[in-house]
């Protein structure tokens, strides 16, 4: 006992002057932010990006010193694409990881079993690429959007289509096996009408489907034919839907949402895909705007890969959002977080300028309009659109 | 498992599991209530799903249908009224009517499921073999395209929300408890013996008596209402689900964890869904990455599912009738003359 009692205390001093008070704030614990991302399942190809994309935006946060001078931390857990999971994620983030705040999640009905939770325990949470604008209303005051609502882009999509195109009648083609593609279609025909377009009808198909010869048959026995068709798609679809377009001699432009934004348009759809477009939340090229340059080669940097689509630079803003939301807040306090991220105003993010306005928790963005020509994409617009249909 | 009847014994166990389920939430962390919250439901699904497949032989692969036929049929009926205007503009006025409680949302659910069991039943099971699995199947897909087209009443693939969200722990493990207790009952009776003897040998079976065809309708009709309810209870218990909760994901690990712990046992089913349960639950926390000694191991996401897989095809090599095979678990295991047979030496210490 003796001889263990120095030993102790010479270690301790070792401690105190290893540790001094120079470094006292980096002793301080780090900020661990709840992150919840399906990173298996079916919605893999769009949280995992998103994942990547908010650590990255970790790491830079802490090399230039951290927020209120502690450490950031993501407590990342898979979703696994389910329901059930997914709450039970939820409740552990908040019960034994006591994060003070929750950013993840793509799919509309992943974040309505996350959302419940969160805010019963008060916890604010940032939906990372939902784009349902009427998610904040069915969650509560805790939930923010870091997407635009389908609201707006299929308000752009119409109003790029009246206005840049000048088609003045349009065709609607959905995929009734989703949320996402059943509300942008309604959205878009309220849109498109309101604006002075006139629908020239509606067809259906559903996910899953390969050939879609009788949809495109009816679209080209079309008397008088349409001047442009409006696919709402998923991404799996929509190469091959252009495809078989092209293929049936239909030239028509082709207008969606995005999801179309993953690389299998072009992978799939070829060259055929010329004279699709689509909106989406960020023009994710080497030749855009200087942040997004930016933000490719750190992306690129750390994944070995380019950024796979805009769900990337969607966790990237949603880490950069709540981080800034923290500094304002001056506190890991939830319910200051929550005062604080609804104040956000102007925050520059990758995918655009993001504000919430009299308390409406969906950012006014503006939406891109991205042209594919010779299998390439490039900017064909970037719309904030006048008239917005409601939630 | 009533055949070693010692029915004090038994209501016993059933006392001592709904008082565990009161108790658990005041001392477990929400998070490990919500995991056996699921793991009640799941076992409900694979011990209903076991008195089909493994009694009759039936091998249905549509079982989730009627989980997804009794969500559904909870969910519209137990909106509150002004919430189902609202969400459910175009329902039918004779579903609009229609207000249930908790209780009574999840029998419906259940009623719904053993109708349409039964109505689809009836062409269905004069199938045998892999002709049923594939019919059936056809009954999961025909089931998931309904609930996606009939807008009006589901909301189509939209997510199906603001269900009220009931189901504790006590509910799923007392419904789990009367799941056990009704489908052992009749698996003990001589119905029972009679379902068992239609899968051993139709013809011998039919031979003697047994109608062929009413007995499978009846076990497939009976599974369909304990799935049908346990959906019931599924829905009250997300809250929020669309046609796809319920797909080939669900039907796979439903399967998984009744071949794990051996098809022909409802107590085997029971433990399957245990073990499958734990294993992923484990596994979850596991792949998030953690140190052990100082090393430090990395995040792997996905780590869950493979290591899930591995345990399926190690059961099939080593067991391939599952853990516990024929056999059920059972309270006589418990006494000290079972102990006295199998472990002599422990026991006369």
């Amino acid at each position: 006992m003796k001889k263990v009692l120095p030993s102790i205390a010479a270690l301790a001093a070792a401690a105190v002057l290893a540790f001094g008070p120079a470094t006292a704030p980096a002793q301080q614990p780090p900020i661990r932010l709840g992150a919840l991302f399906c990173v298996t399942g079916g919605l893999a190809s769009l949280d995992g990006p998103a994942l990547a994309g908010a650590k990255l935006k970790v790491a830079e946060l802490n090399a230039a010193g951290g927020v209120l001078g502690r450490k950031l931390e993501l407590v990342v857990l898979d979703g696994k694409s389910d329901a059930a999971t997914i709450a039970t994620a939820t409740s552990q983030l908040i019960g034994s990881d006591k994060v003070p705040m929750i950013v993840g999640l793509s799919d509309s009905d992943h974040v309505l079993a996350m959302g419940p939770i969160g805010q019963k325990a008060g916890i604010p949470m940032v939906a990372v690429g939902a784009t349902s604008p009427k998610l904040p209303a069915q969650v509560g005051d805790n939930l923010f959007m870091a997407s635009f609502g389908d609201n707006v882009q299929a308000a752009a999509g119409a109003e790029y289509l009246l206005k840049k195109l000048g088609a003045k009648t349009a065709y609607v083609l959905y995929d009734t096996g989703t949320e996402y593609t059943t509300l942008l279609q309604e959205y878009f025909k309220v849109a498109y009408e309101k604006g002075g377009g006139k629908l020239a009808g509606t067809d259906t198909y559903k996910s899953g489907d390969t050939s879609f010869t009788a949809q495109i048959t009816k679209i080209k026995a079309l008397r008088p034919a349409p001047q442009a068709l409006y696919i709402s798609a998923m991404p799996d679809e929509i190469g091959v839907i252009v495809k078989q377009l092209r293929q049936a001699g239909v030239k028509l432009p082709v207008v969606g949402g995005d999801g179309y934004d993953t690389p299998l348009l072009v992978e799939v759809g070829g060259a055929a895909a010329d004279g699709v477009a689509f909106t989406t939340h960020s023009y994710m090229a080497p030749d855009g705007s200087a942040p997004v340059k930016k933000f490719i080669a750190a992306y690129q940097a750390a994944n070995k890969a380019a950024p796979e689509n805009a769900f990337a630079a969607l966790g990237y803003d949603a880490v950069g959002m709540a981080a800034d939301a923290i500094k304002r807040a001056g506190s890991v306090e939830p319910a200051k977080i929550r005062a604080a991220l609804a104040a956000t105003s102007g925050y520059a993010g990758v995918s655009g300028s993001i504000s919430y306005t009299a308390g409406n928790r969906v950012p006014d963005k503006t939406v891109a309009v991205i042209g594919v020509k010779a299998k390439k994409l490039y900017l064909a617009a970037e719309i904030k659109p006048a008239f917005v249909p409601a939630p | 498992m009533a055949r070693d009847a010692d029915p004090a014994l038994h209501v016993a166990l059933a006392g001592a599991a709904m008082a565990a389920a009161w108790l658990a939430p005041q001392v477990l962390p929400d998070h490990v209530t919500r995991a056996l919250i699921v793991f009640a439901l799941h076992a409900i699904f694979v011990v209903s799903l076991a008195f089909t497949n493994g009694l009759t032989g039936v091998f249905s692969l549509g079982h989730v249908a009627f989980v997804a036929l009794g969500a559904y049929t909870a969910g519209i009926t137990a909106l509150a009224p002004a919430m189902q205007v609202a969400m459910l503009p175009k329902l039918p006025a004779v579903l609009a009517a229609v207000h249930l409680g908790f209780v009574a949302s999840c029998l419906a659910g259940g009623a719904v499921a053993a109708v349409v069991a039964l109505v689809v039943g009836w062409p269905i099971l004069r199938l045998s073999g892999h002709y049923v699995s594939v019919a059936t199947l056809g009954l999961l897909v025909i089931v998931e395209v309904t609930l996606v087209n009939a807008k009006d009443i589901t909301r189509g693939a939209r997510t199906f929300t603001n269900v009220p969200t009931d189901t504790t722990l006590p509910w799923a493990v007392g419904a789990l408890v009367l799941t056990l207790v009704v489908l052992g009952r009749i698996a003990a009776s001589p119905t029972g013996r009679a379902l068992r003897a239609v899968r051993e040998d139709p013809i011998a079976a039919a031979s003697i008596g047994i109608g062929v065809r009413a007995m499978r309708l009846l076990a497939f009709t009976v599974a369909a209402f304990f799935a049908g309810a346990g959906g019931g209870l599924y829905a009250h218990y997300l809250g929020s689900f669309s046609p796809a909760t319920f797909g080939f994901p669900l039907t796979f690990l439903l399967i998984a964890m009744l071949v794990v712990g051996g098809m022909r046992s409802l107590t085997g089913a029971l433990v399957g869904t245990a073990l499958v349960t734990l294993l992923s639950e484990l596994l979850r926390n596991a792949e998030r990455g953690f140190a052990i000694g100082g090393v430090e191991v990395p995040a792997l996401f996905g780590a869950s599912q493979i290591v899930l897989g591995l345990v399926l095809i190690a059961v099939m090599v080593f067991r391939p009738s599952g853990l516990l095979g024929d056999a059920e678990l059972s309270v006589r295991w418990l006494r000290p003359s079972r102990l006295v047979v199998s472990r002599p030496k422990e026991s006369s210490t």
